[in-house]
Order: C-alpha cells, then structure tokens, then sequence
C-alpha cells in the first residue's frame, strides 16, 4: 500500500498509508491530508491512485506544488519522490515503510517562509532554462568540476578521472571510470564502476540508483546535481 | 629496452599463462596489454587478475566496453553477444573495477599503443584495408605504434604520397625513417590459421621486432569453454585459429 510521510523542516508529522483512489492535500480541514499553513490554498493538490501510478495534480494553486524541487501541475510519482508544498515536504512510498500508526508531534501555526518559497522557485526557473538551452537531462558541475554543464543526451555516459570520460571528476583514488550514467527512455540511472565507495547520491554510497530531479551525485571529490529535462 | 606486447588474450587462461611463461624466458622489461583481456573464452576473472599482476599497461578493448556496459552489444554477432552477455554475469564488481581502471590508449617513449585504431579509439575502427591504415597514421604522432582487435598479426607501412603497405606478421628490424602500425596478432583466439598464441617483442634500440608463437593446450581452454555452456562456433575455432 501507499505511504506518504508528510514532514515540516526535517521533521515527521505525520505517515500515512491509504486504500482509497484519490486523497487531497491543502488547508482545509475537509482534506485527507490538511497542511495547516497560509502559503498552502485550501485545496491546494490531490494524488490520485490506479493500478498502474500515482498521480499528483497540483489545483492551481498560488504558491505551487513541487516534486523533487521541480514544480508541477501534473506529475506521475514515482517511488521516494519529494513533493513540497510550502514548508512542507511529502514523501511518496510505493509501499508502506513503517508498522507503526501516526505519529505527531506537531504544535502551533506555521507562516509561510517566503524567501524559501521566492529561491524554490528560481531554482525552478534557472534549471528549466538549463534543460531548455540542452533540450534534456543535465549534469550540473556544484563543486570541483572542470565543466559545469554537461548534458546527457548519449545512452552511456562515463564519470571518472580518465582523460577519455565523457564527465571529469576528481579524487586521486578515484578509478579512471568511475561511474556511468544510463539513459533508458525518460529514466536514468547511475551505476558505479570502479572502486567501491566512491560514488554516492545525496551523501549515500551507492552501486546503482534510478536518479531523481535534484539528486546530488558526489564521485570522488566531485559533486553534480541531476537535473531532469521532463518538463512536469 | 624490450617490451612484451600482448592482444586479445579473450578469456583464454591456458593461452596467457603459456605466453607469460614464453615472455618470462624471453627477459622483457616490460610487459604491456593492449585490450580485449575478457570476451569469449570461460576465465575472464583469472586472466584479468593475472594481466593487473603483469603488465604495466592494460589498455581497454571493445569487450571490456561490453562488459563495464557502456556500449550495446548489438554490433556483435549472435555468438559474441552471447559470450559477452556470459562475461557481464561471471564478473563480480571488483573486476569490473579493475577494467574500470584500464586506459583507452597510452603513449611510452616512442610508441602508442591503442586496443584498435588511433583514430577515434574508442569507437573500435578496424585496420584491414590501406584506406583504414592511412586514416590510422594521420592520427598517429609516434614513430610505431601497436595494436590489436582483428587477431591478424600484421605490419603496416607508412609511404609518404602513396597508401600504406600491408604484410603479414614477421620479425624484422625497423627503418628508423619509417613509420609503423604494428598488429600483434591475438594471445587467446589467433585468427590466421594458425591455432598458436600469438605475441610480439619489441627491442627499441636496435629496433628489432619478433613475433612469437606458442604452443599451449588449447583442449583444456575448450573443456572450460563446453563446460560454461558457451557457443560451439568460439571453441571449435580455437583448435583452426580462425
């Protein structure tokens, strides 16, 4: 069954883990899931459920709705994704994670950080201008790398300290390929190659993961993040 | 100095260990691989192992590129897809890591070294006809360079104003004012009719050239080869070298 764990700043609120085909988000109190905040509209999303996917709906609302730091009107969910509405986080499971019921420990009313939500969206905006200028997925260059921009249009794409990779990354232990990245269709992948333990997403070593939009590949000394051309 | 120069050893141990034995006889100072240490034979992981044990260079070839997954195996035929799609499950990660570590080409002194071609390494060009050897030398800024890939040995002349000349596999003693692509010939799956692992020695001094053959139980590497279930086509061809 599904589970969505709904977070505020790091911290759990709430999990959730639902039969039914469609639940809403917002401020309302007639929600499924009820964000008790300004900066979220009253009927603010909904998710909706089939046999095959989930699926978010975002209800036009005024600040938005993002998934995985990209903001969406309507976007299919896959496992793990970070929805974020407001100071909220969601975190969509495929499968329930926890055997335990609710948790809370939420108290007071929240105001809308607005500075965090003006940088969520210009973030939006300069890497949608990014995936435009390249026509798909990039790899964005955050710390030590050579090149900043590199765009992942071949179905392998190789990281490593060899001079012949597609994708420089630094570290004296490093292998010459490290890594590939792999593109099947609208998915990609990272596969580690080389040394054990020189890989990792978002500060987690890896040997393979299916990347999400925003995800933070480190290979040796150097830090890339993906950034998904799919436009939500 | 006198350098060893290995090719194609294709997962065939009994082929390596008879050439390392040969080489040792031979007092190399170094030995240098140039690609294709997995694909077809039944010990890609042995014979990985004993190449990063011996030699100083292991250049990638097209089947370590099969085998780390970074190109399709579509432009193999059936029994190479087979073989190679075999090798991906026989190797563990750490000697994926050790190809992982392999160079695309390497220059040392006043040779190169590349797997297939100069031209574009790793797109895997084969040097068969003088048209391929001309486009090799025009990417080619060393004196001699060694490669593999076909398993036909062969050497290659540089003729200024005309195409490059061909011949066959031979020791010889180079003319310093003459460039050369030199192709050792294949270790573990020799493919010109001579069943024979096949190795060059390269003395740069006097630059003198020799190309070895070795005999080696060529029975055992095919009872492997039944034994992995690989295709009938890979192991009969080891007893004809074709």
């Amino acid at each position: 069954m599904p589970e969505i764990t709904v977070k505020y700043e790091d911290k759990v609120i709430e999990r959730i883990v639902t039969e039914k085909k469609r639940i809403s988000i917002g401020r309302g109190n007639e929600n499924d899931i009820v964000l008790e905040n300004r900066g979220v509209s009253r009927k603010h999303a909904m998710i909706e459920f089939n046999d095959k996917a989930a699926v978010l709906i975002d209800n036009e609302s005024l600040n938005g709705t993002f998934v995985n730091s990209r903001k969406v009107s309507e976007e299919v969910l896959r496992d793990q994704d970070v929805i974020t509405i407001g100071k909220y986080s969601l975190i969509y499971n495929t499968e329930t994670t926890h055997d335990g019921g609710e948790t809370s420990n939420f108290d007071g009313t929240m105001v809308l950080n607005t500075r965090q939500q003006k940088k969520l969206l210009e973030n939006d905006r300069i890497e949608r201008q990014i995936v435009e200028k390249y026509g798909g997925s990039v790899l964005l260059g955050v710390e030590n790398a050579d090149f900043a921009e590199h765009r992942l249009d071949r179905e392998v794409s190789t990281i490593g300290k060899a001079k012949f990779v597609h994708i420089r990354a630094r570290g004296f232990w490093l292998s010459g390929i490290q890594a590939k990245i792999v593109r099947e269709g609208q998915v990609y992948s990272l596969v580690n190659l080389g040394k054990s333990g020189k890989t990792k997403v978002n500060g987690e070593e890896t040997s393979q993961c299916v990347l999400k939009n925003g995800d933070l590949i480190t290979v040796g000394k150097t830090t890339f993040k993906f950034v998904e051309g799919k436009t939500g | 100095m006198k350098y060893g120069l290995i090719s194609d050893i294709h997962a065939n141990l009994e082929a390596l260990q008879a050439v390392l034995k040969d080489l040792e006889k031979r007092g190399v100072d170094s030995i240098h691989c140039l690609g294709d240490v997995v694909g077809y034979g039944a010990d890609p992981a042995a014979c990985l192992k004993l190449v990063e044990q011996t030699c100083d260079t292991r250049l990638l070839g097209n089947h370590e590129y099969a085998a780390l997954g970074l190109q399709s195996c579509e432009q193999f035929n059936e029994a190479a897809r087979t073989s190679a799609e075999w090798t991906r499950e026989a190797l563990e990660d750490k000697a994926l890591a050790v190809m992982a570590d392999f160079e695309l080409h390497r220059s040392l002194d006043d040779m190169y070294m590349v797997h297939a071609s100069p031209f574009e390494p790793d797109q895997w060009h084969y040097i068969f006809s003088s048209n391929e050897a001309m486009q090799a030398f025009e990417h080619l800024k060393q004196k001699i360079a060694f490669f593999g890939h076909s398993h036909i040995p062969m050497i290659l002349r540089e003729r200024p104003g005309d195409l490059p000349s061909a011949q066959a596999g031979h020791t010889f003693c180079a003319d310093p004012e003459v460039r050369y692509l030199i192709n050792v010939g294949s270790v573990g799956q020799p493919r010109d009719n001579d069943p024979r692992a096949c190795y060059v020695v390269y003395e740069s001094e006097e630059l003198e050239l020799e190309y070895h053959r070795v005999e080696y139980d060529i029975a055992a590497a095919q009872r492997k080869m039944s034994a992995a279930s690989l295709p009938e086509t890979l192991i009969s061809r080891l007893s004809a070298g074709i």
